[in-house]
């Protein structure tokens, strides 16, 4: 199989730290994601909304008092496409 | 972090590193289990004291502290819930455990009269299960061997009469909530684990 082949939304280093982030628990804030993944609030941004209009991930936009809370979930079709993504590599690995 | 191309080892390293980052050992929530351990400490020495060295009419009294104990709990652990930046599975199976065995307590003590007031065996059972399922979700033995302990004086309860419970019942609080719940918390000072 080609490396190029493999799902071009997951295939990115920091699309692929959010959803491996996000895999693991039920729901995280923005804050959170940024300071486990290091990166910064624009290119955070932008990654999310291309993760969500993907349909991979919910995101969910409130106000805490007077701050604004965006909070993270990863979908059914994200996990689907996680899974697939992982299967795929570890194909990719095998010697 | 960089955008760059990912090659598959790389993938693999960054999907692993980024599992590891968002597992978490367990959280401190040694507040509950002093909070807890100190109201029914309070609340089964004063019933034991009462009904063997005086003639008050009500010495169950002490247990009304558990509606203010739930009151706190429900105030603590929504705040907390609210105010965490990540929800985990493990926090959230851990709430519905004690919210499930605190239904199951209220619903025995409620119903006591039914089984002639001899809770406390049951109470130490499911206060066993608790500590002991809690203490393996969080990898913490002081928890566990407390978990223990309940099981062993829920034997020795059942064989009790009413009064020697409460004895029972507060010497399992000590060893089964306070002492992990002292440990957990210095942990947390110490090392923020």
């Amino acid at each position: 199989m080609g490396f190029n082949q493999l799902d071009p939304l997951l295939h990115s280093q920091l699309r692929l730290a959010v959803m491996s982030l996000l895999i693991s628990v039920e729901t995280a804030d923005f804050v959170y994601i940024k300071e486990q993944t290091e990166s910064t609030a624009g290119n955070l941004s932008v990654q999310l909304d291309k993760l969500s209009t993907a349909g991979y991930i919910e995101i969910t936009k409130q106000f805490e008092g007077k701050k604004p809370k965006t909070t993270c979930k990863i979908t059914q079709k994200g996990v689907d496409a996680f899974d697939t993504y992982v299967k795929e590599i570890q194909q990719y690995l095998k010697p | 972090m960089e955008e760059k191309e990912l090659t598959p080892h790389e993938s693999m390293a960054l999907i692993q590193s980024m599992i590891g980052k968002a597992r978490k050992r367990y959280s401190d929530n040694s507040f509950f289990f002093l909070l807890w351990g100190w109201i029914v400490l309070v609340a089964s020495v004063g019933h034991y004291y009462l009904s063997t060295f005086t003639d008050f009419e009500y010495p169950f009294i002490g247990w009304s502290l558990t509606i203010i104990g739930a009151i706190v709990s429900g105030v603590v652990g929504a705040r907390r819930g609210k105010k965490s930046q990540v929800k985990n599975y493990t926090d959230k199976m851990y709430a519905w455990l004690w919210f499930s065995l605190g239904m199951a307590m209220f619903t025995i003590v409620f119903n006591g009269q039914l089984i002639g007031w001899n809770t406390v065996p049951f109470i130490l059972l499911l206060a066993g299960v608790g500590t002991a399922v809690s203490g393996a979700m969080m990898g913490f033995r002081p928890l566990q061997i407390g978990g223990l302990v309940f099981w062993i004086l829920a034997f020795i309860a059942f064989r009790q009469p009413e009064n020697y419970q409460m004895l029972i019942l507060a010497g399992g609080i000590a060893i089964g909530y306070l002492v992990p719940g002292y440990i957990m918390k210095a942990n947390f000072r110490k090392h923020g684990v």
